[in-house]
């Protein structure tokens, strides 16, 4: 499915008519580009820069990206640092926890004719409508219960659960994974799991890296669960200790002598980094991989 | 509300006979043990909460005077709330708006680049998916800034025609201030999908079609568009369901349009604001729990409307 | 929550059963483990903080290095509101607070209210009740209670743009009516706007109600909650049909505070006053305010008044440390509570960065800081001209534990006016229906 895209690539040759569309599509370019744009630019600026009448959306005299980077990473002890690492930490574990759990439930789902599948199916559909701010609230309390808030798993865990995740592994291994391959491992006396790592792992990687992809996606982005269980700060992940940033530069005599404005700015641009690159580098597979579940 | 969709999508299907051989009891267990760690977090981090938020909506808790067992009373309070009331309908002319323009977009974008095969479509492609990539609290800060009056591109725009910049952040245009967020945010995601869908059609089809002397218009219009019809049906769904709770933006632009983004903004919003700053808990599950309800009932409607209930659920 | 109150008690009692040995070790989820500062004396016993003073860690490092018998662990949960959330959250889940809590004043209430705050009294508050004034220590209690150490206020003043005034020709009001005056004159001459009326600062517009005499608040916690609300008295509606007008002939803004708009308004000129508390220069300076084209210019003078024969002070702002019920030893952290931000070196540090107006009367009757020259206002004595004369006249306001939802109705209602949907007046009338709703539905006997 994902090669399908790129082998394609030759099909139509290029028409001069299509040269509105052109230009049109250049016009939403720029329109989905300008916030980026803005951040790179900004975060050049010192807070008289930001805020003096500038052109915001061009560099100010001094473009002094040094002595923000230097501000970024000294300021409140360096923490930021930190919070990139906490934020590494709950993309990997909890993208890759909700990846595995995902990739054997989905398998099971649709290669096994077990009692309970069609209620358990459809109570996991049904809970993808579950808004994720209502769970936030009673989780806290049990986590509480179990001194588990204030903790990385506090946060990491939550993030397992991807009822999404588990749909759309089950509907590319219901069609990627050729049951004739499975029952012709088995009659060679393979067991279940075997099967499924030797047989039908291998089928589903594209599956698998585009489910990996958008839970470390949706883990890296997640603000109002860690904002809830965390009250450290040195357990923050970028997205929460940006929020604290932002909220201390606006509160009262909570910023002390010093502006936060454009540390906010610059940790932003360098907070979106690695999520931009593993899409760039990766692109190969989650574009075929986005359209699972679509197509049947 | 999980419970309660369990039997209305099952009985739409006729229950397959399983297969009964001689290894299906191993086959069973084997499925189950498939399916276990996934339960077990679903049960822990789902199912419990839920139980537990559900137990909670069924008390009411005043500061003076405790909390006591008020069985429903919340959830008729809800419903005669105003502030929940117009959160409700806030959300529904919302979606009535963003969603259909956003689609429109989403699939516009995706058709252009099914039809366009060059370097440049390909960059587009990228760029245009690339907000997806950006924690809501990032984009909510650019667009904060973006929209400003002082200092943001639009004042410089508005100062060449000689107009005061338009006040996004104002409780007039706040409407469209966050359509723009969530469409810059997710239009490129809806339009990746829909465009994967449109990669994956038969190019035979056009063939054919073109033969019979159909323009791309046509082709577009008669083939392509039923084809990914379900994978449209699919993120109208996921738009709608998110479109309902909408939460994240308004909320992360609130300090900034503290005026026009009240606490009671949305109904997921009202629940956050009784819960974790009013220490209501209870009256924050009931809300919760009406506006569940009030998802799963937009979204059947929904799906009955377009009788393709069976296509996503099957 | 069922915890809410005696639940919750037992909860933390047991919790600290558990941590109470494993101390500093770490154990017991973490108590002590996750520290910002450097705990000095491994040894002591640990009392954990949440704090968001921007000069905290040196604070707490100077509290750490001359205490031996106790330790400070201390974090930043988050500026104002959203510790709040997050000690609220603990609060009700009755685990996961810290021993003590830097909490507004107005806020204290609230979580007295709900148990979560233990009574100072008997617990050193006694020791140092003569170091601040009576106002300072009415905003601290609740009834005959004491919930928290005060440590800096906000009292209030009018700053201004001097080189604004001089060029219009206008010298600071002393009035309300010399105000919108001045306001009209630099309007007519096309000048910048004079001040603004910010939707999203109710605290610092009950401020202004208080400064007219209006009380819109009376608690008494003894009685089973028996709260007064006086929401639409004359002096209310006076304050708010006055700030509608302004807003309604264009001579102030109606933009929020604190943002990045507003601040680059400020820096802009956008604004000829900017009326605020004490450590408001500290903020300022920090968004960029009076360090590029516009240094030099800033001036502060006492805020107008309605009888200036009768002049009220008014506060905005300021924090108290709290111990809370979820404790392993109250008496510990309330040592904690009282001598942190105490020491002569940390309130200094807080005054000269004018990160903290101290309510410390050692410092408020020091020569040093009363003549002290602020670098901000070009060397005006702003303390002995505005804030010393306004923190001394300061009565201190009533506080009630409906102060969230009073906030989030009255940002609702200044909201109404700045669009032009309702009048002061009508305002205030929708304003006291809102809140008595709150507290009636709250329990609370309504007066």
């Amino acid at each position: 499915m994902s090669s399908g895209v790129t082998q394609r690539g030759s099909r139509t040759p290029r028409r001069p008519r299509y040269l509105p569309l052109h230009v049109l599509l250049a016009f939403l370019v720029v329109y989905f580009l300008v916030p980026f744009w803005w951040l790179i630019v900004n975060s050049s600026k010192s807070s008289a820069g930001l805020f003096g009448g500038g052109n915001a959306l061009w560099f100010s005299d001094d473009i002094d990206y040094g002595e923000n980077f230097r501000q970024l990473f000294t300021y409140g002890g360096g923490i930021y640092r930190r919070w990139l690492l906490n934020s590494a930490l709950y993309a990997v574990a909890g993208g890759v926890g909700a990846t595995v759990l995902a990739v054997l439930a989905g398998y099971g789902f649709a290669k096994y004719r077990f009692a309970g599948r069609r209620l358990a199916f459809a109570i996991l559909l049904g809970a993808v409508m579950v808004p994720t701010t209502a769970l936030v609230i009673p989780t806290f309390i049990l986590f509480a219960k179990i001194d588990l808030t204030n903790t990385v798993w506090a946060v990491i865990l939550p993030t397992w659960l991807n009822p999404f995740g588990v749909y759309l592994m089950h509907v590319y291994a219901r069609d990627a994974v050729p049951d004739e391959l499975l029952d012709a491992a088995r009659v060679d006396g393979a067991g279940e799991f075997r099967t499924f790592l030797r047989i039908a792992l291998p089928l589903m990687r594209p599956a698998i890296i585009t489910v990996l992809l958008l839970s470390i996606v949706a883990s890296w982005n997640n603000y109002f669960l860690p904002l809830a269980m965390l009250s450290d700060n040195r357990l923050f992940p970028v997205t929460v200790g940006i929020g604290l940033w932002q909220s201390t530069a606006s509160t009262y005599g909570a910023a002390g002598g010093q502006s936060l404005w454009s540390i906010i700015i610059l940790g932003s641009l360098i907070s979106v980094v690695p999520l931009i690159v593993a899409f760039l580098t990766l692109q190969r597979y989650w574009q075929g991989g986005l359209s699972l579940g679509s197509l049947k | 509300m999980t419970l309660s969709l369990t039997p209305s999508t099952s009985t739409a299907h006729p229950v397959r006979a399983a297969r009964r051989r001689a290894p299906a009891r191993r086959k069973n267990l084997a499925g189950w043990l498939f399916v276990a760690p996934f339960g077990i977090v679903f049960v822990t981090m789902l199912i419990l909460p839920l139980g537990y938020a559900l137990y909670l909506s069924l008390f009411r808790r005043a500061l003076i005077g405790g909390t006591r067992l008020v069985w429903f009373d919340n959830y008729v309070k809800a419903f005669n709330d105003p502030s929940f009331r117009e959160g409700v309908s806030f959300v529904i002319r919302f979606s009535l708006v963003l969603i259909p323009v956003q689609m429109a977009i989403s699939l516009a974008v995706a058709l252009m680049l099914d039809l366009m095969v060059n370097r440049f479509a390909r960059f587009s492609r990228l760029m245009i998916f690339m907000p997806y990539a950006i924690p809501a609290v990032i984009g909510a800060l650019m667009w904060g800034f973006l929209y400003s009056k002082n200092f943001g591109p639009l004042a410089d725009i508005s100062s060449l025609v000689g107009a005061d910049a338009p006040d996004f952040l104002g409780s007039k245009l706040i409407f469209w201030g966050l359509f723009n967020v969530v469409t810059w945010q997710w239009a490129g995601y809806y339009m990746i999908i829909l465009f994967a869908a449109l990669q994956g059609i038969d190019p035979s089809l056009y063939e054919a079609a073109r033969m019979d002397g159909a323009s791309q218009w046509q082709i577009a219009l008669r083939i392509k568009i039923p084809l990914v019809a379900p994978a449209l049906l699919l993120i109208l769904v996921f738009a709608l369901i998110g479109t309902l709770q909408f939460f994240n933006e308004p909320k992360i632009l609130q300090p900034l349009a503290a005026g026009a983004l009240p606490e009671d903004f949305t109904p997921n919003m009202y629940a956050y604001e009784q819960a974790f700053n009013l220490a209501n808990y209870n009256y924050g599950s009931a809300i919760s729990f009406s506006l569940g309800a009030v998802v799963f009932v937009c979204v059947y409607l929904f799906l009955f409307a377009t009788r393709k209930r069976g296509s996503f659920l099957s | 929550m069922l915890s809410g109150c005696g639940g919750g008690d037992d909860d933390s009692a047991a919790d600290g059963a558990g941590t109470a040995s494993a101390g500093a070790g770490g154990g017991g989820g973490g108590k002590a483990a996750n520290c910002t500062n450097k705990v000095r004396n491994e040894q002591a016993p640990v009392v954990t903080m949440w704090a968001w003073y921007p000069n905290m860690e040196k604070v707490v490092d100077n509290f750490n290095s001359q205490n031996d018998d106790v330790q400070i662990c201390w974090t930043n949960a988050g500026a104002g509101p959203d510790e709040y959330e997050k000690f609220q959250t603990a609060v009700s889940a009755g685990s996961g607070a810290p021993d003590v809590v830097m909490l507004e004043a107005d806020r204290i209430p609230t979580f007295q209210v709900q148990d979560a705050l233990v009574d100072l009294k008997g617990l050193g508050y006694e020791d140092v009740k003569a170091n601040f004034s009576d106002g300072a220590w009415k905003d601290v209690s609740v009834g005959d209670g004491v919930f928290g150490a005060p440590v800096d206020g906000g009292p209030m003043g009018m700053i201004y743009r001097k080189d604004v005034f001089d060029k219009y020709g206008i010298t600071p009001p002393k009035t309300w009516d010399e105000y919108e005056a001045a306001a009209q004159k630099v309007k007519d001459a096309g000048g910048p706007l004079f001040g603004d009326f910010p939707a999203n600062q109710p605290a610092y517009v009950t401020a202004l109600l208080y400064q007219n005499g209006a009380q819109p608040f009376n608690y008494s916690p003894s009685d089973g909650g028996t709260i007064g609300i006086d929401l639409d008295s004359e002096a209310v509606k006076q304050v708010l049909d006055y700030w509608a007008g302004l807003t309604s002939k264009g001579l102030v803004g109606k933009q929020d505070q604190f943002t990045p708009e507003y601040i680059s308004g400020v820096i802009g000129g956008d604004y000829a006053t900017y009326l605020s508390a004490a450590w408001a220069p500290g903020y300022l300076q920090g968004a960029g305010v009076g360090t590029g084209d516009d240094k030099g210019v800033w001036a502060t003078a006492p805020l107008p008044q309605w009888d200036p024969s009768n002049p009220v002070q008014v506060n905005w702002g300021g924090s108290a440390f709290s111990v809370t019920k979820q404790a392993d030893n109250p008496e510990l952290a309330a040592k904690v509570a009282f001598g942190v931000y105490a020491d002569d070196a940390s309130l200094e540090e807080g005054w000269k960065n004018q990160i903290i107006f101290p309510l410390s009367l050692k410092v408020l009757n020091d020569p040093a800081f009363i003549d002290y020259k602020v670098p901000f206002f070009n060397g005006q004595q702003a303390n002995k001209e505005v804030y010393v004369p306004a923190a001394n006249g300061y009565q201190g306001m009533t506080y009630t534990p409906i102060g969230q939802y009073f906030y989030t109705a009255f940002t609702k209602q200044i909201a109404a006016i700045n669009e032009g949907k309702a009048s002061g007046s009508e305002a205030a009338d929708a304003l006291q229906k809102d809140v008595e709703g709150y507290a009636k539905e709250q329990g609370f006997t309504v007066q």
